[in-house]
């Protein structure tokens, strides 16, 4: 089972750059949080803080209610898998699993049991004895995994661990990686820039921006409560439509709709922060779009409209409903209810 | 398979020409110093003649003690500073770059004269002096060798993994890093023997005898011997290398394949 992480006030300075800003995180044990942002947004320095690699110039890090940022890398019983593949190639798998426990001391019998355990967990059991070179980069990722699992760690740290790897085996992966984290109940910090895996895996996602998290909260609440404008764009696909303020609603497309939160009433150029499946369109020609295009996604269509003004925004249906729709078409586009962020055009 | 052999043709034929060029001087030379011109038949009289000379293993051995004492100095030099470069020292690679460079650029005379104004006087009456001047000028390839051979590895994420899974820094250096270094290591070590071995500018300018000075001077009074000697130094230093390649082959096989 997997330890409690907290990160208290954790700064790190670059030269100029703030690569972490005062950052503040709790993790609970068994939990997977996924680190998501923009590269340069901090989240992997912050993962090298966690790990040891790298110092904070201010703040804590607890794992297990124990201080631990002033312990060194090989101290802090924590595994982690890097983007590039980092096996040692002068050993095999299966001592490539193994060599976390041989710094601990276990003994060789011991050590072989629980790499071939580990190596079959993540589906490699006849793979012991093979080098780094006879291993597609899919399955050094495995070992690599089973590697940091193998000796138990506090808390397994993932940098953007399936990056290098093509998409069919990402997916794969993604899935194994999820299902191993919870039969082993390890707490996990999963870094990526990689949205749909980090909503896919994790049990609460953090949002990372200039050096700190503009929100965490589970994949749902992010997605349909975005925080800011950041993260609304961060996450999912985001409609910027033209908005009027109609006393403490606005108008969006020809609906008056909520605000959950608004730049300032005393602007005019506003625009609504809309998902794109919030979007109603029926055909009339005295509608207030047009249709430009639309694609074909299986079940769904993604449909590229055109206010009567010239902007552009996507609607998302069913692939049946969608069948009615022709580039060219007026439609009449309703803003579904709810409350919507208004920010400044 | 007859596609593969003749798709292979043209590597043949380039090994073929090369073994030649390199070969086909080295057997001419052969075969003339085990010709014996009085009696018309061959035999190994030459190289029982240089065998016997007085001065032959002193000489001999005087090189290899310098070649391996160049290539000590080197290693102990270049080993760690190369590993550092890669693993974060970045700022001071150019310096490194630039200092490695000056002995190709700077003549032997000058390093010759150099070191005969400036060095102590313990320095100039000690033939081990001549390890160090090898070191010097077998540095542009050793350096370059390991650089090399040290950025084919993800020295950096390795080094990280190695700690993250509970190594020190000294067990990640040894247990980790000199392990997959090894190889490259070797390379570095052969260029370095190789060179200390055949150098005889440098040595003649500074009024060293060594090994090559020696062959030189025997060389003028029988030339057939001369070439006896010749193709034994050449002959024994392969051997040497080869042994040295045998010696470590079993860590370093599973590099090579892996570096493919």
């Amino acid at each position: 089972m997997g330890a409690p992480l907290q990160l208290q006030g954790v700064t790190r300075k670059f030269k100029d750059t703030v690569a972490l800003n005062n950052l503040d995180l709790d993790v609970a044990a068994g939990e997977l949080v996924a680190l998501l942002g923009p590269s340069g947004c901090g989240k992997t320095t912050a993962l090298r803080i966690i790990a040891g690699l790298d110092r904070a110039n201010a703040g804590q890090v607890w794992v297990n209610g124990k201080q631990i940022d002033k312990l060194p890398a090989h101290k802090r019983n924590m595994g982690m898998v890097f983007q590039s593949y980092s096996l040692f190639p002068n050993l095999n798998a299966e001592e490539n699993v193994a060599f976390g426990l041989k710094m601990r001391g276990t003994s060789k019998s011991q050590r072989r049991d629980r790499a071939h355990e580990l190596l079959t967990l993540v589906g490699l059991p006849d793979h012991a004895k093979r080098f780094t070179h006879q291993l597609s980069g899919g399955q050094q990722q495995r070992v690599a995994l089973a590697r940091a699992l193998a000796f138990e760690p506090d808390v397994l740290l993932l940098d953007e661990p399936l990056s290098a790897l093509d998409a069919k085996v990402r997916a794969n992966l993604r899935d194994e990686i999820r299902s191993l984290q919870l039969k082993t109940g390890t707490t996990t910090i999963f870094v990526t820039h990689d949205q749909e895996e980090a909503m896919s895996m994790a049990d609460r996602v953090a949002v990372m921006n200039h050096g700190n998290i503009a929100q965490i909260d589970a994949p749902d609440v992010l997605y349909h409560s975005p925080a800011d404008e950041f993260v609304a764009g961060f996450v999912g696909q985001m409609n910027r439509i033209p908005a009027e303020v109609k006393k403490d609603k606005v108008k969006v497309l020809d609906s008056l709709v909520s605000v959950k939160s608004i730049h300032d009433y005393q602007r005019t150029d506003l625009v609504a922060l809309i998902r794109p499946e919030a979007l109603e369109v029926s055909l009339s020609p005295k509608g207030n779009s047009r249709v430009v295009a639309r694609s074909f996604l299986g079940p769904m269509s993604k449909v590229l409209l055109q206010t009567l003004g010239g902007v552009e925004f996507q609607a998302v249906m069913t692939s049946e409903q969608s069948t009615a729709l022709h580039s060219g078409d007026i439609v009449q586009v309703k803003v579904k209810a709810g409350e919507y962020l208004v920010v400044a055009a | 398979m007859r596609r593969l052999r003749l798709a292979s043709l043209p590597m043949y034929i380039a090994v073929g020409i090369s073994a030649i060029y390199v070969l086909l001087p080295l057997l001419s030379a052969g075969e003339f110093s085990l010709r014996q011109p009085a009696t018309h038949d061959y035999g190994f009289k030459h190289y029982i003649w240089f065998l016997e000379l007085p001065d032959f293993a002193h000489y001999l051995l005087l090189s290899l003690g310098l070649a391996l004492g160049a290539a000590a100095i080197l290693l102990i030099l270049l080993v760690p500073t190369a590993i550092w470069l890669n693993l974060g020292g970045q700022k001071l690679r150019g310096l490194v770059e630039f200092l490695t460079l000056l002995p190709l650029v700077i003549p032997v005379v000058a390093l010759a004269i150099g070191a005969q104004t400036s060095l102590p006087e313990f320095a100039q009456t000690n033939e081990f002096i001549l390890s160090f001047m090898y070191a010097i000028l077998a540095m542009p390839y050793a350096y370059r060798t390991l650089d090399t051979g040290l950025k084919a590895v993800p020295l950096k994420t390795i080094t990280e993994a190695a700690r993250g899974l509970g190594a020190s820094w000294i067990r990640t250096i040894i247990q980790v890093v000199t392990p997959i270094v090894r190889g490259t290591v070797l390379s570095a070590l052969f260029m370095t023997l190789a060179l200390s071995l055949g150098e005889f500018t440098l040595t003649s300018l500074l009024h060293w005898d060594t090994f090559t000075t020696w062959v030189t001077t025997m060389s003028q009074g029988n030339i057939l011997g001369a070439i006896a000697l010749s193709v034994f130094s050449l002959v024994s230093v392969f051997v040497l290398l080869m042994l040295i390649g045998l010696f470590v082959k079993p860590a370093s096989n599973q590099l090579s394949t892996e570096e493919n």
